[in-house]
């Protein structure tokens, strides 16, 4: 969880009431032991015990209370390994530091790890930017130096899918509960070849979040509710111009593309727009063939999508100014959050990141909702458009994971200090602390969507329900977008945005030229790669 | 390596160097020499797995050769005495160079002629002169060449203004030093700090304070990045302030060298400011100028960081440097044999370029020594 | 002086107000490039002490437009309250800029000692390499200059990881030195050009061997280019971030990757990015300051010929 929705929860959360009705019912939960049936009565104990460090409204949880943390989820460890049973090992644990927070959480958690099991770390922190390139280099360099790493799950085919990754030993399973994923984290992703490498810590997906004062009666857009359709957005994104935001008084304007790349991540952001035109249900690829590795992004699905952008980049105030110059970190944190701009897609909380007063100007006036759908659908198999509406919201990323590299095959010792160590980070107890404190990581099992430890521990119960609810929408939606876990997926991204970036600034005649220069591109990347492994990959990642 | 004549510094020494001392001298050159190739031979061997000695790295060979590199300096002295010693001032460098850069320049080399995507379970494969013909045909970067071009051209203008705030500092002001320091504090600053805190922050088409400025001025809807000729001003005037400084000091040290006589002769002969800078500040500056614009153009060729962050080279590759091109093609796309292949391609552009511009630069400025 | 002189006299008076003028010009130009250079680092360490907000509004002047915080500072572990309590970003910016100091001051003086020798060198002697002579040798340092980081990227990683210098201080202040080492020779042969040759000459004359004359009587003469030369290779090789990046782990990180990791998908802590950001400069700003006026001293000697 984001340090703002935390600190937003703390300040419209935490009434009077709730925080007394919090008292309450942790006291009952203590006296009953085990008043929710699905946790064992002692672990649930630790859950309410860790979800008062530091209790909320206490400030945002620093070193101390990662350790303390740490230390009282120990208890899975404790079970399986000796007091120092791990003296001697020393472990490379490769993760990201992303604004001191991933790596450094981490290094809090494992504190009481390495002082009970006599094991040492050694951190290496990336920058997000040098992160896959990084990755790779190490890879093919043979200079993978890190036992542990810190990974999003479309890096598995470079990974696992090279035989770097170690196989989960079953007891890791068991210690942190592997099945309580939920839907769109449970195998295949995590596992390559029915094998399973990955603790989950963290859920990804784009959410639909707009500015609520642009909806309603008297609203600019005139319109009672957000849009359901990405038809919709562009409507409201032609309406408004010319118009004045309400808050702001600056010009009013309406969807946010992020028009300029971001180091491969820009292109989730138009996956977003064509996922309900291009994921047909009965298909679970939408952005190869499965069978030839052959692109679809030239197809009219994807092309509608580009063309959508583009016929909003012809009306001059359609966009803020700049907006070819904006990544989607811009459109987030520097529009959106300053009150440019009235709808955008993004991870998980940026909403409700836009709703605490210290990161955002725009205050109260955020909703959001699942990412629209469309009127029609394209069926790439049939070759036609079909008139149903459909929905696609995208798993943006699936989340990061915790991993084991082969580095520790042959010392069973070291394998097992490893796996321990990560298994601890991916606890179930513990996960429930990270998606509830500012972490960086969010919900992903279905024993976070429990709303009543939310409620013990002083949350408002409205608000948890309708924010937990709508990640929990995304996550089990039955078409929801898987991105392929293919190695090299982000170079497919990185060369789309380069190209996409000459399209949107008018040197490619139209959204087809566009979107048939990036077929052209990824081809090349196929072959450069090799085209029957990609295929076979590809089949592998799928399940299939 | 060194001969006598054309020594600036003419030394007359004595140098008695006995036979034994010559014997010393080869034997330990080549005693040591050998020992690094025993070494190297051994650590080969072993590395195909001739048979095992368990070396784990390669650093025995390292320390070889630094033994060696040292003995071959020590011999050098013991050789040749006088003119041995001449040598051990630029020996142990140009050693330091070769080695740090000759073995990665050579495997660059064998990199850049083959097909190496990092994703790609087959590895490194030779394929000839593929690279040459996608570089031929590939929009990116030769439109980022041109970008190149106009960035390489703009160094005049940098070259204008820092000549004239080195004359502004050279004049008689109060508060030179205070001055002085803070037109230096550009150069100082990181490039990944300037993209963010100028380009992303103060450059904010909204609420950056350069476009309120900018909105107070009378441009309405201020947009910094939005045409391909103004994303490609702004980042040139970026770069331009953090590097202005370096020229600066540069030009500015060389109007301090100028002797005062050369002005007071002009003042008594009644010369005009203008007249007086044309004829006389100019032209002994020219020598400095030029040494000025050649590190200037060094430093520009390399640019990157500052596209990397604030524009990825748009709108449309309008910002877009060779540099920050291959960036994108060898880091975010791990497409490292084409990535090279292109780094080399411009290293020697750049080589002859540079080649042409001394030789020119020292033709043109002869004559007037 | 004498000018102030010559525009005293009753002639001059005349020329009063346009020299006025010029003088205003001058000023204004002077606080105008001024204010330009500062108000960047200004806006930085301002920044430091802004919640998000003021930061996207463009606040600029504190307790007038915003209510200053100790945002940036706290999360680096350096505000008054988290200053004494055990903290893990602290620790890890501490480390990166101890590492930082001693790999930039290392490379500097390496490639400085390394640098003076071979400009004396070429500035004195003629040497023959080959089919090289001086001007080819002082072509192939430079050529060092040019070189485009990337044509070495992979094959450093790869000839680190065999000598086991990966993640090593070591293997840092090698490369840094290389890619200093040009900017040095170049900026000192000039340095030693402008140093007469009779100076070694009596010192010679006199017994002194070369490499004590060069040593004891030369390199004084030398100190403001070696310093100049020396501010110059820090700031290069303190501010580096590409290599560093690709050849540090765990154990010889530094700096500039921390100023990177503070933007991600979780959006910008402009905070602590200024923080680090003006961290990252001050000991640069101070070095400057203190030593300014050898900067320009050593680059005059040799300008002018």
């Amino acid at each position: 969880m984001k340090v703002e929705l935390y600190n937003h929860l703390v300040r419209n959360g935490l009434t009077r009431r709730s925080m007394l009705k919090g008292a309450a019912s942790a006291g009952a939960l203590a006296a009953m032991g085990g008043a929710i049936p699905s946790i064992a009565s002692a672990s649930s104990s630790i859950r309410a015990e860790i979800m008062k460090i530091p209790g909320v409204g206490m400030g945002s949880p620093g070193d101390a209370e990662w350790q303390k943390v740490g230390e009282l989820c120990l208890g899975p460890v404790k079970e399986r390994v000796k007091p120092g049973e791990f003296k001697g090992v020393e472990l490379t644990f490769m993760g990201l530091n992303n604004q001191n927070l991933h790596n450094f959480l981490f290094r809090g958690f494992l504190k009481p790890w390495e002082a009970y099991t006599g094991a040492k770390i050694n951190w290496i922190d990336l920058a997000q930017a040098d992160y896959n390139p990084r990755l790779q280099q190490s890879i093919a360099t043979k200079t993978v130096d890190f036992d542990i790493i810190e990974m999003g799950a479309p890096f598995e085919g470079d990974t696992a899918g090279q035989g770097l990754l170690n196989e989960m030993p079953d007891w890791v399973k068991d210690q942190i509960d592997y099945n309580d994923l939920v839907g769109y984290l449970q195998p295949p992703v995590g596992t390559w070849d029915g094998k399973a490498y990955r603790i989950n810590i963290d859920g990804d997906c784009h959410t639909f979040c707009y500015r609520t004062d642009y909806f309603g009666s008297g609203s600019i857009t005139g319109r009672a509710n957000p849009p359901k359709t990405w038809q919709e957005v562009n409507q409201i994104s032609k309406d408004v111009v010319g118009k004045t935001d309400p808050l702001t008084g600056l010009p009013a304007h309406g969807f946010l593309d992020p028009l300029k790349g971001w180091g491969g991540f820009g292109m989730y952001f138009l996956t977003d727009r064509a996922g309900p035109y291009v994921k047909h249900p009965d298909d679970p690829a939408f952005l190869f063939d499965v069978d030839t590795m052959k692109p679809r992004i030239n197809n009219p699905g994807w092309v509608q999508a580009i063309q959508d952008v583009m016929d909003l980049i012809a009306i001059e105030g359609a966009y803020p100014a700049d907006q070819i110059n904006a990544d989607p970190g811009t459109t987030g944190f520097q529009q959106f959050l300053a009150g440019t701009g009235s709808m955008l897609t993004w991870w998980g909380d940026i909403g409700s990141n836009a709703r605490t007063s210290d990161s955002s100007v725009i205050g109260d006036v955020v909703g959001f909702n699942m990412i629209p759908g469309s009127d029609r659908v394209y069926n790439h198999n049939k070759g036609a458009w079909e008139n149903t509406y459909n929905e696609a919201p995208n798993n943006a990323y699936l989340g990061w994971g915790v991993y084991v590299t082969n580095r520790v095959e042959g010392d069973s010792k070291k394998r097992q200090a490893a796996w321990s160590a990560a298994a601890h980070i991916g606890g179930k107890d513990l996960s429930l602390w990270t998606s509830a404190y500012p972490s960086g990581f969010q919900p992903y099992r279905n024993s976070h969507f429990n709303y009543d430890e939310w409620e013990a521990a002083g949350y408002d119960r409205a608000f948890v329900e309708d924010y937990l609810g709508s990640n929990l929408d995304t996550y089990n939606h039955p078409n929801s977008l898987n991105e392929p876990r293919i190695p090299g997926i982000f170079q497919y991204y990185s060369v789309a945005e380069d190209e996409l970036a000459k399209g949107f600034a008018g040197q490619y005649g139209s959204a087809q030229e566009t979107a048939d220069a990036i077929a052209v591109a990824w081809e090349k990347i196929t072959d450069s790669i090799g085209r029957d492994s990609q295929i076979a990959l590809y089949k592998a990642s799928m399940g299939l | 390596m060194s001969s006598p004549e054309g020594d600036y510094l003419h030394i007359v020494m004595p140098d008695q160097i006995s036979v034994r001392r010559q014997q010393l001298g080869r034997l330990i050159i080549w005693g040591s020499a050998c020992a690094l190739f025993l070494v190297v031979i051994l650590q080969s061997l072993d590395q195909v797995n001739f048979f095992s000695i368990g070396f784990e790295n390669w650093r025995p060979t390292l320390y070889a050769y630094l033994l060696w590199a040292f003995c071959l300096c020590l011999g050098q002295v013991i050789l040749y005495g006088e003119q041995g010693k001449r040598r051990l001032f630029i020996l142990p460098a140009v050693l330091f160079v070769v080695s740090v850069v000759i073995f990665p320049l050579i495997f660059a080399l064998g990199i850049a002629f083959s097909s190496w995507n990092l994703s790609s379970p087959d590895g490194r494969q030779f394929n000839g002169l593929d690279n040459v013909y996608q570089m031929w045909t590939d929009p990116f970067y030769w439109n980022a060449m041109k970008n190149m071009v106009y960035y390489t051209l703009v160094i005049l203008l940098e070259y204008i203004v820092a000549f004239g705030l080195a004359l502004l500092l050279n004049a008689q002001i109060r508060g030179r030093k205070f001055f002085r320091v803070v037109f230096l504090m550009p150069l100082m600053l990181s490039p990944v700090a300037v993209s963010w805190m100028i380009g992303k922050s103060m450059l904010e088409a909204r609420f950056g304070p350069i476009s309120r400025l900018a909105r107070e001025l009378g441009w309405d809807n201020p947009s910094f990045f939005g045409s391909p000729e103004m994303a490609r001003a702004v980042i040139m005037i970026m770069d331009a302030w953090t590097f202005i400084p370096l020229m600066m000091i540069m030009i500015l040290a060389g109007l301090q060298a100028i002797p005062k006589e050369m002005h007071e002769a002009a003042e008594v002969d009644g010369a005009s400011p203008w007249k007086k800078f044309w004829e006389i500040t100019f032209p002994l500056m020219l020598p400095v100028s030029i040494t000025a614009i050649l590190i200037r153009i060094i430093f520009k060729l390399k640019l990157a960081d500052i596209i990397i962050n604030v524009t990825s080279g748009g709108p449309g590759g309008a910002t877009d440097s060779v540099t920050s091109f291959i960036f994108r093609e060898y880091r975010d796309r791990s497409n490292v044999g084409y990535g090279t292949f292109l780094a080399i391609f411009y290293l020697i552009i750049i080589v002859i370029a540079m080649t042409v511009l001394i030789k020119l630069s020292d033709r043109w400025m002869k004559p007037r020594y | 002086m004498k000018k102030q002189v010559f525009h005293d006299t009753q002639a001059d008076l005349s020329f009063k107000p346009s020299w006025m003028f010029s003088r205003l010009l001058i000023y204004s130009v002077l606080i105008v490039w001024a204010f330009a250079c500062l108000f960047p680092i200004y806006w930085t360490i301002t920044t430091t002490f802004k919640a998000a907000p003021d930061v996207m509004k463009g606040n600029i002047v504190p307790w007038w437009d915003f209510t200053p915080k100790w945002l940036g500072l706290k999360s680096l572990g350096l505000s008054p309250n988290t200053i004494f309590v055990e903290n893990t970003v602290r620790e890890e910016f501490l480390k990166r800029f101890w590492n930082s100091t001693i790999i930039a001051v290392a490379s500097s003086a390496i490639a400085v000692a390394l640098g003076s020798c071979t400009a004396y060198g070429l500035s004195r002697f003629s040497y023959r390499f080959g089919f090289m002579r001086n001007s080819d040798i002082s072509f192939f340092f430079l050529s060092q200059l040019i070189l485009p980081p990337v044509v070495l990227a992979l094959p450093f990683l790869v000839l680190y990881k065999e000598l086991a210098l990966l993640d090593t201080r070591i293997g840092l202040i090698a490369l840094y030195t290389l890619t200093v080492l040009p900017i040095v020779i170049w900026i000192m042969r000039d340095q030693f050009g402008s140093i007469p040759v009779e100076l070694e000459e009596a010192a010679l004359v006199d017994g002194l061997s070369l490499w004590r004359a060069f040593v004891t009587i030369i390199l004084p003469i030398a100190l403001p280019g070696i310093i100049a030369a020396f501010i110059i290779s820090l700031v290069l090789t303190w501010n580096e971030y590409f290599f560093a990046a690709l050849l540090t782990s765990s154990h010889a990180k530094t700096l500039p990757v921390m100023v990177a990791s503070q933007t991600g998908s979780q959006g910008i802590a402009w905070w602590s990015m200024a923080a680090l950001s003006f961290a990252a400069i001050l000991p640069l700003v101070v070095i400057g300051i203190i030593l300014e006026r050898f900067i320009i001293k050593g680059m005059a000697a040799g300008a002018v010929k």
